[in-house]
């Protein structure tokens, strides 16, 4: 039985962060912790189509190079890419199993610790926009109340990334998209540029990056570019 | 597959550079999207450091006074992908979110026969290079094929364009413009390995990101070896680069 107050707690908080002018990736990062909470799986991640036509990380709740690559190889196989051609959640309960669908994903799935994974679609009217990825240690398939809130998670994904502003039209999606892919490159390069300079790892790096912002009460991707820019690398960065 | 339709369009725009006797640059590239998009015009504005973008390449006259004019009025698609983070799609200038969203460029826009105008920034995360835009006569969103194109092209042109700028304008008619031979990376199978070693490099090299970027493709260039498995190599602090020389590590 999941947790009702966990539960509740989650989406109240979820709807908090979309106050006007939140960050799109602070918010999607906290919901991949969320769901590793609530769903009682050990990684999570939100996969976004980019138009180019590839599968983009836009969040994960874990910086472990195993999960982020396991996002990143379903580019060419996995349940991912299974859920976006087919709009449907896409589960794969037991990837110690012999007969596999997707071998090399399963293969890196196995090397990251992971036996099983969950695909749930993103949905904006009838076009997949992406998808929320769990991974569990142990195999089996979600119950259906797991999959009533997974799916509930996925769509308030949808609904973050697609902001404040009311869909019209496709093409406001695909400016949001792009939007988000950027926000999410910028915070690459930021992190990347405070762990050189502190000598720390990424996720902490990340979480430094996060704190500042949500400490100045600036939005997470203005810190990162700002950072960037800077010709320093002194971090915080001047504003 | 993004990766094959990536290498088509380059191949697009290598085959008019060499019509033209020249190595490929993003004026090239701004060609083939035209084409490529179906659509009338297009242009490209690069940004030249803290004074304001200029206009690097036109198709025709309407384009060129579409991007004078947007540089002058701050205002239009153009001018919102170089303050935000996405790109700028208007489809139909005469509809009531385009008039609230630009109230003085859309109909300016109409009268002198633009009825769409979509808009793409040459940038790579806080890597920002310019913009590059296209109008059409009529009204309507660019379709799915159409769109992808223009964004492959787009990161066709930042790269172009990034290296051209790390090896120096000063260097013109030395073969800028092309910067390293061969294809540009394709930036839609992006790692994020590769976004994390630009930012590290900025503080190895003490370069900008646009430099930092440029060091990792030219040191990944002379080593033959794959961009994302090099970044890989930085990421994990297997590989250093030194400020001087492009190339060193610890083997």
């Amino acid at each position: 039985m999941m947790d009702a107050d966990l539960l509740v707690a989650t989406f109240v908080d979820l709807a908090d962060t979309m106050v006007a002018d939140f960050d799109v990736i602070d918010f999607l990062h906290m919901l991949t912790s969320r769901s590793v909470e609530l769903l009682s799986v050990s990684a999570a991640g939100v996969v976004l189509a980019d138009p180019r036509g590839a599968l983009r990380v836009a969040a994960a709740s874990s910086e472990a190079a195993g999960v982020v690559e396991l996002f990143q190889i379903q580019n060419d196989q996995g349940p991912c890419l299974e859920c976006f051609r087919t709009a449907r959640p896409v589960a794969a309960a037991d990837l110690n199993s012999p007969d596999q669908r997707w071998p090399r994903f399963a293969e890196a799935a196995a090397r990251a610790g992971f036996r099983s994974v969950h695909a749930l679609p993103m949905r904006l009217r009838h076009e997949v926009i992406g998808a929320l990825n769990l991974f569990g240690s142990g195999a089996g398939p979600f119950g259906p109340e797991d999959l009533r809130v997974g799916q509930a998670l996925a769509d308030v994904a949808t609904i973050g990334l697609l902001q404040e502003r009311s869909v019209r039209r496709n093409e406001t999606a695909a400016e949001q998209l792009q939007a988000a892919l950027t926000s999410r490159v910028i915070i690459e390069q930021a992190k990347g540029k405070l762990a050189e300079r502190l000598g720390i790892d990424m996720e902490r790096a990340f979480g430094m990056l996060r704190d500042y912002a949500r400490g100045s009460n600036q939005r997470l991707t203005d810190v990162a570019r700002n950072f960037v820019d800077s010709a320093t690398a002194d971090f915080p960065p001047p504003r | 597959m993004p990766d094959s339709r990536h290498t088509v369009l380059w191949g697009l725009v290598v085959a008019r550079a060499a019509r033209h006797g020249r190595p490929a640059s993003a004026g090239d590239v701004c060609e083939v999207a035209v084409t490529a998009a179906r659509v009338n015009g297009g242009w490209v504005t690069v940004a030249g450091g803290p004074g304001p973008d200029f206009l690097m390449h036109v198709t025709d006259p309407v384009s060129e006074w579409l991007a004078e004019f947007q540089l002058t009025l701050g205002e239009g698609p153009c001018h919102d992908v170089q303050i935000s983070e996405g790109l700028s799609l208007g489809s139909d200038l005469e509809d009531a979110p385009s008039g609230r969203r630009w109230p003085v460029f859309a109909p300016a826009a109409v009268q002198r026969g633009a009825r769409a105008v979509f808009a793409f920034p040459l940038t790579i995360g806080s890597i920002r290079v310019g913009v590059m835009g296209l109008y059409r006569d009529s009204a309507g969103p660019l379709p799915p094929a159409q769109l992808r194109d223009c964004l492959l092209l787009a990161d066709t042109a930042t790269v172009l364009l990034i290296e051209a700028g790390s090896h120096g304008v000063e260097q013109a008619g030395d073969g800028n413009g092309a910067g390293l031979p061969g294809q540009p990376a394709n930036l839609a199978l992006h790692r994020v390995e590769i976004d994390q070693a630009t930012g590290m490099l900025t503080v190895q090299l003490g370069v900008t990101a646009a430099e930092a970027f440029a060091r990792l493709r030219a040191y990944a260039y002379s080593q033959d070896r794959r961009l994302a498995d090099v970044a890989r190599d930085i990421v994990t602090r297997r590989l250093r680069l030194q400020p001087d020389s492009s190339a060193d590590g610890d083997h």
